[in-house]
């Protein structure tokens, strides 16, 4: 009598026990090193969202409901280390699925471990077209492609009249800003810009005077940048001390970052970029009500506010919670076949991945105007007035 | 036109390399010691500059002699404290542990002062003036001037002064030196402690043209480095003219070759000058 319910205790307490054990989500992110900065947006992305979702009860799988967990590690900016790492979160942690790092060198890497461990990994960090030129099936991403980065920019400098005559293209030699650079060259001769200037650059590289000065004897009548937030924020400044002012710059990083704006004051105003989010009221999601909302509650939490990496990052764990959802099951294979299918709209907007994992959104142009971003140009067209030209340095 | 502008960039940029590399050659040349922290302590006197401009609102160029003293008493209190263990040890030891405070006081800057973007951005930052067609940064021009003058003051200081002159003599000949009374472990804390009070002079004035963030000491560091293996490190005009050839050197290059050589070119220079003139272009040969 007493052994049967002995074991009826011990069969109740493992029932307790595995509808208590969390789904674990892992990710190797930028805590420190040189692209901390952005990499820290992600890992309180995670958080946020994690504990959002966990205090509305957690993920539904087989009828019960489980909390989710967060493992992450700090790959200290070392593409090297971050591989180790996934492995690790894999093979000794035993993590149950994979959120992304940030940047695309780094997803571009990791991805293979992803895809060895057929694990699913969910990113919002990477957003170069090589990531999913591969061919691989375990990798799924957030950002749209970045070939089509400067794609809304194009369209609405070649809606404006004088059309601008003289177009620089500059870039950094990495995974991300090569393809951002590939794409925005096809798309300028389509519209019939002319190219003075196509220039690739080292990453980090400091001193920007030499292309400056060149863009300046070349009249370059708009700039674009595809590079890191350190280098605009270069480019800006030495641009203002050698007096070059072409009629626009555009930069792929940075605008909508709220450090960038702090960094340069009002010297920041005028620099136009582009985000695949901004905060609107219309982004509807089942865990944070909008994106509005979500920004609010954000940067009450952090301190500052979030820009489309954090909302990227969010959106990542949501797809994954709609996709465990949908597979009744946390086996990676069921998870990554749910998640080819997931369509649900979100704070970050409508989340679907195409067949090759990558998601589909267009880039809104912005320009920062007074030190507020502000919307300029969107996939149906204008969305605010573009200051254009921008007044010479020395007339602001 | 273009290339006189190119030219003059280069020119002022290199005035400021050569003041980041002037307190790496004079620890080298003094101490034997590669300081790999170098570059870190750029750093930290660009984020001194940047809270005495933020906090204390005070001009970053009347705030560079509080950075410069600030960053001399941690200089001294390094030297004395740590390096001093082995100075007459291996400098294979030596580079261990500068490498070691490199790590550590970039993981002390980005912990207290987040990894953040900053600049040093007074009213005037940004303005410049045409002279014959040419357009002259005014920060970059005062920053050029400042790293000179330091340079020759440094000259002038290790040419004639009582300390300047027992430098120069413990590194020339220490058991002389020490027969003369010259007690070496005051020398080198004194010495380490101006490379870094130059290294927080070079940080206020890299933040005033660049952007500072916890991590920019190691890109500094190698560029130190290499000016000061062309120059040389036998005396301070040497640095000058190292940087000023760099800084022009990777200006044409960008302009003639492509952005994407910098580097290789001043590597690429760093080898010749090895091969060829080992002892820097205004060194001895020996």
């Amino acid at each position: 009598m007493f052994r049967i319910l002995f074991c009826l205790a011990l069969s109740a307490v493992a029932i307790v026990a595995r509808a208590e054990a969390p789904i674990t989500l892992g990710a190797s992110v930028q805590l420190t090193g040189p692209v901390a900065n952005t990499g820290r947006y992600y890992k309180d992305a995670y958080e946020f969202a994690i504990d959002r979702i966990n205090a509305a009860g957690g993920v539904k799988v087989g009828g019960v409901a489980r909390k989710l967990a967060l493992r992450v590690l700090d790959n200290q900016s070392d593409v090297n280390l971050s591989v180790r790492q996934y492995v690790q979160l894999l093979s000794e942690d035993k993590v149950d699925l994979l959120l992304g790092p940030f940047a695309s060198n780094f997803v571009l890497a990791d991805s293979a471990i992803s895809e060895k461990y057929q694990v699913p990994m969910v990113q919002g960090g990477g957003a170069s077209d090589q990531i999913y030129s591969r061919g691989y099936r375990y990798i799924f991403g957030t950002l749209p492609p970045a070939s089509n980065y400067f794609g809304t920019t194009i369209e609405a400098l070649s809606r404006l009249s004088p059309k601008p005559a003289k177009v620089a293209l500059l870039y950094a030699d990495d995974a991300f800003d090569v393809a951002v650079a590939k794409g925005a060259r096809e798309q300028l001769a389509h519209a019939g810009f002319n190219s003075v200037i196509d220039e690739r650059y080292t990453s980090n590289t400091s001193d920007f005077t030499s292309l400056l000065s060149s863009i300046k004897s070349n009249n370059a009548d708009v700039v674009l940048v595809a590079g890191h937030e350190t280098e605009a924020l270069n480019f800006i400044r030495q641009a203002k001390s050698l007096g070059a002012s072409p009629k626009l710059y555009s930069f792929t990083v940075g605008v909508p970052s709220a450090d960038f704006r702090q960094a340069l004051g009002s010297d920041a105003n005028y620099a136009a970029g582009m985000t695949a989010w901004l905060p609107a009221k219309s982004l509807k999601d089942a865990w944070f009500g909008d994106a509005e909302q979500f920004a609010k509650a954000y940067q009450a939490r952090f301190g500052y506010e979030p820009d489309y990496h954090a909302a990227s990052g969010v959106a990542t764990v949501e797809a994954l919670v709609k996709a465990i959802e949908a597979a009744n099951s946390v086996d990676p294979k069921k998870v990554r076949d749910a998640l080819a299918r997931v369509n649900f709209s979100s704070l970050y907007g409508q989340v679907a991945f195409g067949p090759t994992g990558q998601i589909s959104l267009p880039q809104t142009m912005i320009q920062v105007q007074n030190g507020k971003v502000m919307a300029i140009y969107g996939a149906g067209g204008a969305l605010g007035k573009l200051q254009y030209p921008m007044p010479a340095w020395g007339k602001r | 036109m273009l290339l006189a502008q190119v030219l003059l960039n280069g020119l002022l940029l290199g005035g400021l390399y050569a003041l980041m590399a002037l307190g790496l050659a004079l620890v080298w040349g003094v101490l034997n010691i590669v300081n790999l922290s170098h570059g870190a302590f750029i750093m930290l006197g660009a984020y001194a500059t940047y809270f005495l401009f933020t906090q204390a609102h005070l001009d970053p160029f009347l705030a560079l002699p509080f950075s410069a003293l600030a960053l001399f008493a941690l200089g001294y209190a390094v030297q004395r404290g740590i390096l001093n263990l082995v100075i007459r040890g291996p400098m294979f030891n030596t580079l261990l542990i500068t490498f070691g405070l490199e790590v550590v006081i970039t993981f002390l800057a980005q912990f207290f002062f987040s990894a953040d973007f900053r600049t040093i951005n007074p009213g005037y930052a940004g303005t410049n003036f045409d002279v014959a067609g040419l357009t002259v940064p005014q920060v970059q021009l005062m920053a050029f001037a400042v790293a000179i003058g330091l340079t020759l003051g440094l000259w002038a200081f290790l040419l004639h002064s009582r300390p300047g002159r027992s430098i120069r003599a413990v590194s020339q000949n220490l058991l002389a030196a020490q027969l003369y009374g010259i007690e070496p472990r005051r020398i080198y804390a004194l010495t380490f402690g101006l490379g870094t009070a130059l290294a927080g002079v070079a940080g206020g004035l890299y933040g005033t043209v660049s952007q500072i963030n916890p991590y920019i000491g190691t890109a500094l560091t190698a560029k130190s480095f290499v000016i000061a293996i062309i120059g040389g490190l036998d005396n301070p005009l040497g640095v000058v003219v190292g940087g000023i050839f760099l800084g022009i050197a990777e200006a044409l290059t960008s302009l003639y070759v492509g952005p994407t050589y910098t580097d290789v070119a001043s590597f690429g220079i760093l080898v010749l000058v090895l091969i060829i003139k080992p002892a820097g272009l205004l060194g001895r040969t020996a």
